[in-house]
């Protein structure tokens, strides 16, 4: 009996940390849950680079989680999916039009020099191997004067020297510079220029300045070793996220409700410690699921829903057993405990099913997949310990002391109670069970 | 130890008297999802028992939350306006929405080709062609899968499918036996094969698409039918221990299946509870996948009674004949 009770308390203590995990650790949630958005890129394989090696992707991943920090809208995540793919989360946004644009460009600065010209009098442009590698920086800036925004540059070392190389051969004629293969501007060359700095002004037109804000971060940011294209997106607003959130704990609460009911109504006493094992099962899920921290999208609710279906049925198995034994004339003991004996290797091996299937959506699903799997599995298995320990600690407890012990607390009649067909099994089992009497 | 008393000479379910009842009762309703299946592979071009959506064959799907309600009338006008725009086929479904925001009183779905960060001005076409015919639509989702990733994730949820029941029947044979394995797996089959066909059906009727969630659905009902087709088997393993000497394989996995008969319904009845709340009022995301959840766990709970246990005890059977012969 003072094992019994110690466990109790353990119990009690663990519901108790659980609770304070809960109300201390924030949730994860999804960007399905929170509004947001998640872009997958797959990085494109060209003339020049025929095969996309780590190298290739983790400077990818670099360049990429520069310019979405260029975005300044807090927490993004960039992480890499197999050996081509990167996952970029962007919460709290829902259009990603300047998002995508941003990823798709590849920010490559060229300076060129004339070649010839062609019959309609355009410039041909050769390259000069001057490009945005060989930049230190850049800048918004505006012209001094006009007032024009413009692109300050500013060159690394080896830079610097092509550039004075290339405004000496140069002086007299123009220079170009494009940027994404587009001819921002054309100035001519007065003189050469040493020093290592530059202007990009925009041409007869002049540049707005989110067009200058845009070449400078994506400058800075860096060109991308490849071409990525995007080939997947999933973008939530923040109130279909809300919306989902507000009908998930609406569904959870009354799933639980009817759950609790119906144990309640057709098991009677044991029904309410196994609601009591319930709710422990459910705080318990749950702060497992703030310690690791598991991400909490729609499908993983649902998931853990579901275990709480499954939860129940442990507890379903066990009180049917100990109904059937009392049925057979055993004593009230005997019962609970043989029924927790027999009952324990049907709920092992049909958990054991779930979890192999939940550990193969795991490592083969993508995402939401992945959430739904990792959300039962962890479940599954709590829902193992509290029938076979909250439960049966919580059934030892109320029945051990020999005073509950009218068939109706287990929705039974005294007429279904059959003799025991045998007086000395009975006292074996109770033996071999260290009953508590 | 078994108790002696619990094997009675009737039952409420008699597996072995009343066989054909019960497997003519799952032929008759698997043939309508088996032709179902069979119209889809023969009339699609991908050859697919089910409708795929967008996660498997590539595509765009844009949700718009507007504050009016839209006819039939509008949608089609939405629709030639989009095809005026350069936006081919799409299509558009109109979705009731009762949400806690005033301001989305329903949602515009329109599915499209796949748009990938070059189609940027057709998102804006889209938005414009809806601004002039609804009341203040607001984009509130966007999904998009390029084409080879969806074949990709075609071929891996597939893999996974396999992969379970290799896993389920691999632990069956080790912990029971291996015709409780062939038959656990034949009484999954069942299952899955039921639930594909009931959504073969709804696709044909109502043009329901399945998404990467369907497969979870398909894979936790698998571990679900196995759950309960193991809980009977435990039973029958438990009372063929002590009462093989005495009563026929029949009998005694007549007693088992009744034994387990109030946990079989009572499990079920549970995860239905739970699964009818998330269906009911949980998000509208979800609800096709509860919805395969559910069917599931009905055809499940039905196979482990009447499909897997008729199965075994007539396996015994003509074990046992073969055995006297």
């Amino acid at each position: 009996m003072k094992n019994k009770i110690i466990l109790f308390w353990t119990i009690v203590l663990i519901a108790i940390t659980c609770t304070i995990v809960i109300f201390k650790k924030p949730t994860t949630l999804g960007l399905d849950l929170v509004g947001g958005s998640r872009l997958t890129l797959e990085a494109q394989t060209s003339s020049t680079i025929k095969k996309i090696t780590p190298e290739i992707m983790d400077s990818l991943q670099y360049a990429i989680e520069n310019r979405v920090n260029a975005l300044g809208v807090g927490e993004t995540t960039v992480q890499k999916i197999g050996d081509k793919r990167l996952m970029i989360e962007i919460p709290n946004i829902s259009d990603t039009a300047k998002a995508k644009e941003f990823l798709g460009e590849t920010a490559e600065l060229e300076f060129k020099r004339p070649k010839g010209v062609t019959q309609e009098g355009d410039i041909i442009w050769e390259s000069t191997g001057l490009t945005g590698k060989d930049l230190k920086k850049a800048l918004v800036g505006s012209a001094p004067g006009s007032g024009e925004w413009i692109v300050s540059i500013e060159f690394n070392q080896e830079g610097a020297k092509k550039f004075a190389h290339l405004t000496r051969d140069l002086v007299g004629q123009q220079m170009a510079i494009f940027f994404n293969g587009e001819l921002k501007s054309a100035p001519r060359v007065n003189e050469e220029i040493t020093g290592g700095h530059a202007q990009i002004t925009g041409g007869d037109g002049g540049f707005e300045y989110q067009e200058v804000k845009n070449m400078v971060d994506l400058l800075n940011a860096g060109a991308l070793p490849v071409g990525a294209n995007i080939i997947e997106e999933n973008s939530v607003g923040p109130t279909l996220g809300a919306d989902s959130i507000q009908k998930s704990k609406v569904a959870g609460a009354i799933g639980l409700a009817l759950v609790m009911i119906f144990m309640i109504v057709y098991y009677r006493a044991p029904g309410v410690i196994s609601c009591i094992a319930l709710l422990i099962y459910s705080i318990i899920v749950f702060a497992i699921f703030k310690i690791i921290p598991v991400t909490l999208t729609l499908a993983g609710i649902a998931g853990f829903i579901l275990s709480i279906g499954m939860a129940v049925d442990a507890n379903i198995l066990i009180f049917e057993r100990t109904k059937e034994e009392l049925r057979s004339g055993r004593s009230l003991f005997t019962a609970i405990n043989s029924g927790f004996e027999r009952a324990f290797t049907s709920i092992f091996d049909s958990n054991m099913t779930t979890i192999i299937t939940c550990a193969i959506l795991y490592a083969l699903g993508t995402g939401v997949v992945k959430g739904f799997a990792l959300t039962l599995a962890i479940g599954v298995l709590v829902s193992m310990f509290s029938a076979i320990t909250v439960t049966k600690n919580f059934m030892h407890l109320v029945f051990g002391t020999g005073e509950l012990k009218h068939p109706a607390l287990f929705g039974l009649r005294a007429e279904d109670i059959q003799d025991a067909y045998s007086a000395t099994e009975t006292k074996k089992e109770k033996a071999k069970f260290g009953v508590l009497d | 130890m078994a108790n002696p008393n619990l094997i009675k000479s009737s039952y409420l379910i008699d597996v072995v008297k009343h066989r054909w009842h019960y497997l003519l009762i799952s032929i008759v309703i698997l043939i309508p999802c088996i032709l179902a299946m069979f119209y889809l592979m023969f009339t699609q071009p991908n050859h697919s028992p089910v409708k795929l959506g967008i996660d498997f064959t590539g595509g765009t799907i844009l949700q718009y939350g507007v504050n009016n309600s839209v006819t039939p009338e509008q949608i089609s006008k939405i629709r030639t306006e989009l095809e005026n725009n350069g936006v081919n086929n799409p299509i558009i479904q109109n979705i009731s929405n009762s949400s806690a925001d005033k301001n989305i009183k329903n949602i515009i779905s329109i599915k499209t080709r796949f748009m990938g960060e070059k189609n940027n001005n057709q998102i804006d076409k889209i938005t414009m062609v809806l601004a002039q015919n609804t009341q203040a639509p607001q984009l509130i989702s966007t999904t998009s899968v390029g084409p080879t990733l969806g074949k990709e994730l075609l071929k891996n949820s597939l893999a996974a499918l396999l992969l379970a029941f290799l896993g389920i029947v691999i632990y069956i044979s080790f912990r029971f036996q291996a015709d409780y394995a062939i038959i656990a797996l034949a009484a999954l089959f069942h299952d899955a094969l039921f639930v594909v066909g009931v959504f073969a059906i709804l696709g044909i009727l109502y043009n329901v698409q399945v998404d990467s969630l369907f497969i979870t659905a398909i894979l936790t009902v698998v571990g679900f039918s196995v759950h309960d087709t193991i809980v009977v088997f435990d039973r029958i393993r438990e009372n063929n221990r002590f009462l093989a000497k005495k009563y026929t394989s029949g009998e005694i996995i007549n007693a088992s299946v009744n034994q387990t008969l109030a946990r079989s319904l009572n499990t079920s009845l549970t995860t239905l509870l739970t699964l009818s709340a998330l269906y009911f009022f949980g998000g509208s995301t979800t609800k096709d996948f509860i919805l395969a959840m559910i069917l599931g766990i009905i055809a499940g709970t039905y196979s482990s009674i009447f499909f897997a246990s008729v199965l075994l005890a007539w396996d015994k059977e003509i074990k046992a004949k073969k055995a006297n012969a």
